[in-house]
Order: C-alpha cells, then structure tokens, then sequence
C-alpha cells in the first residue's frame, strides 16, 4: 500500500484540477441507524500528528518537555513488545513536534530493533532509514509521514503473518501514548475547546471490542491486556456524552494520570 | 484433488479482490494528490472493498475539530460513477467541497466538533456487477 502511495505521489500523476460536482446532490440527512453492521467499517485510528497539529493551532506547546528520557525497555512478552512499540512510535509523533532529531533517529533505530523482536524488522527497514534521513535534514513532514508508514507497515506485515491481534495492540500502544501526551498539554493550558480533543467514543469502543474479542488466548489473558482493558472502560465514561458536550478539567487529569500509569506499566515490564 | 481445486478457486477469488482493491487505490491516492501539494498529509491507512450498483457502505471516522481533511474515493472500473458524502455522527451532512472527475471523487470537511463521522460511500452506476473501490484521507 505504502509503494502505491509513493509511486503516484512521487509520479507526479497530479490532477490539474477536478471538476466540482453539480449533479447528484447528496441527502441532507440520512438515517446512520438503517446502516446494518456489516456497512460500517472499523475505525481507521488517527495517527498522533493529527491532534497535535490542532493543539500547535491553539496554542504553542512545549513539545520537548514531552519527550520521555527513555523510551522503555522490551521483554520477551509480546504483547509487552507490541504495546511497546507503539508507544515508541507515538513518541517518534512527538520527536517530530519538538523537532528532535536526535530523538527521532535513536526513535527510528529502536522502532527497528522492537520489529525484529516481533519478526516484522524486513517491513520497516526501509522506513528506519528512512526516517533517520530525513530527521539529518530535519523534513519533519517527511518523518511524520515515515512513522505514519512504519505503523501502516509494522501492522501489515502482522497481519499478513496472521498476528492481527498483535497488530490492534500496536495501535493500542500508540494511542494510550498519544493520550497521555494530549492530556498532558490540555491540563497545563485547560480550554474547553481543546479538551474537546478528547472526544473520541468511536475509537475507545474500537480498541474495546478488539480487546475483548482476541483471538490468541496468551494474548487475551496477558496481565497489561487486562490491564488496558479495564483503562478503557474507565476512559470511556470520562471523554464526553455527546459531541460537543464539555470534557471538564477534571476528567482531563484523570485521563491523564490512568494513561500515563499504562504507559509506565508498559514501558518497565521489560526492566 | 477436489479440495485442491475449491481452495484454488477460493484463492484466486481472493487474490483478484485484492487486485481491484489495489488498483482502485492507486485512483484514490491520485485524487488525494492535487492536496499534498496544499500541505494536506494523506494517511497510509486506507478503506476498500467491492459494491453492487446502488449499494452503499458507511466507514467510521474520528475527525478532530480545527482540523481540514479531505476523503478520496478511487475506483478501477471504468465508466463507474461513485461518490463520497461526509455525515456527522447525527447523520447531517457535512461536506464543506465536492470534486469528481472520472474515477476519482472527493469531499472536504472541516468539522465543526471532535467526535465520530461516517463517510459514506455509493456506486450510483457501474458496467459491472460489483465495483471496487478505495478510500483515503488526508489531513491538515
């Protein structure tokens, strides 16, 4: 998929302009609930970079104050190393805010070297390297768009080896991680517009379902599993009933503290 | 022999699915590239599958308030007409742009709150019986 992307972006196959449409107005309104399950897709998780771009527009976080000083240590758990990896992923989102390249190259390297834990290291490969080039001439949207790759990549080639529920727990990782950096920055500058961020009942149901239905049994009864599982039901109550409704401050700290005690877990189960 | 057979047959049912899956996103990512180059970042991650004519699939999206975004629609087969319509999660639509020029089509949405949005996508005529089709959005 990343080569298709490449090849027509690289290719130069742009459109000089398309056409609006005039014909075929959409309805106005439609009726979601006459949808049955099997028309609705999974959620397509957003990478970090999307809300953080919006916190950079309300305000100017510090994103180097973000960073951690460790990016956590791998056990032989591979749940733990998935986990892991996603948060070292989300860490590379964050790397790219605080235009880190030190940072994102030792982030490039160790998304290598968890890869190869797993036996996914020939899927990202390419992508490390690329993501330490480009970091050396600091084209951030360049490296932001590489680690969007290496998650597309690293969780592909799980699943083409039929470890899906290894591939869920990648994204899991990541978006605790994203989490916690989101609640992190909300808190120092609480505004109810960008608690609002936080609203994302479609993705906390997503990863809930995932995690309830694991089809490996190692996987499924492994403790930061578990663990995440019950993050997630506890989230879920905190992040607004409807859209639009207010997220207080208070949830904001909540939230904040329950995810980055998960990433705490994840990141010393190795240690 | 007969297992054999079934399992090729089933294979190659599969393998041609993903054929017209691929293609149709290569249609999708060239609709989504007049925006990269209006900073727009397209996600590597993406939506696809196969329609009959008139069917319609909703894909669940999480879009952020103070964000843009733009969802491309791409197809391999010729002659097809597809759309793409962005609803909120109380099914008002939200398109904000619309775009389509032959196998390409495209929504631009500016959320006006974070949450869930539906991206629904219909084949309105088709040559053929089931119409790949493909999905990607870019954000900035």
């Amino acid at each position: 998929m990343p080569n298709i992307l490449d090849a027509v972006l690289a290719g130069g196959l742009f459109l000089a302009a398309l056409a609006p449409i005039h014909a075929q107005k959409p309805p106005e309104a439609v009726d979601l609930s006459s949808f049955p399950a099997q028309s609705v897709d999974d959620v397509v998780v957003p990478v970090p970079s999307e809300v953080f771009i919006v916190l950079d527009k309300l305000g100017n976080p510090n994103w180097r104050s973000e960073l951690r000083d460790s990016l956590g240590r791998q056990s032989g758990n591979r749940a733990q190393v998935a986990l892991l990896l996603g948060t070292v992923i989300a860490e590379g989102f964050v790397a790219v805010e605080a235009e880190d390249s030190e940072k994102v190259k030792d982030i490039g390297r160790r998304v290598l070297t968890l890869s190869k834990a797993i036996n996914v290291e020939k899927a990202v490969l390419e992508r490390s390297k690329s993501i330490t080039d480009k970091a050396e001439v600091k084209d951030w949207l360049a490296v932001r768009k590489e680690f969007d790759g290496a998650l597309h990549d690293v969780k592909a080639a799980m699943q083409e080896l039929g470890d899906d529920d290894l591939a869920q727990l990648v994204s899991v990782g990541g978006w605790i991680r994203g989490t916690e950096v989101l609640t992190s920055i909300i808190r120092k500058n609480y505004t109810v517009d960008s608690a609002e961020l936080l609203h994302q009942p479609a993705l906390v149901n997503f990863f809930s379902k995932k995690l309830a239905n694991l089809s490996n049994k190692r996987l499924a009864e492994d403790d930061l599993v578990d663990r995440i599982r019950k993050l997630l039901a506890s989230i879920a109550p905190l992040i607004g009933d409807g859209e639009g409704a207010a997220i207080p401050s208070e949830n904001v700290a909540r939230i904040h503290k329950m995810t980055r005690d998960t990433v705490a877990a994840i990141t010393s189960k190795g240690a | 022999m007969k297992r054999l057979s079934t399992f090729l047959v089933a294979l190659l049912v599969v393998l041609t699915a993903q054929a017209y899956v691929d293609d149709a996103l290569s249609f999708a990512y060239e609709a989504a590239s007049p925006y990269v180059k209006k900073g727009f970042t397209v996600r590597e991650d993406a939506w696809g599958g196969d329609l009959g004519v008139k069917d319609q699939q909703a894909v669940q999206a999480q879009l952020f308030k103070g964000n843009e975004y733009w969802f491309c629609l791409g197809t391999d087969v010729k002659g097809a007409v597809l759309s793409v319509n962005v609803y909120d999660s109380k099914g008002n639509l939200i398109n904000a742009e619309t775009t389509r020029a032959g196998r390409l089509s495209a929504v631009r949405v500016e959320p006006q709150r974070t949450g869930t949005y539906y991206a629904i996508v219909t084949v309105h005529k088709s040559p053929v019986e089931r119409t790949g089709w493909a999905l990607v959005y870019a954000y900035k």
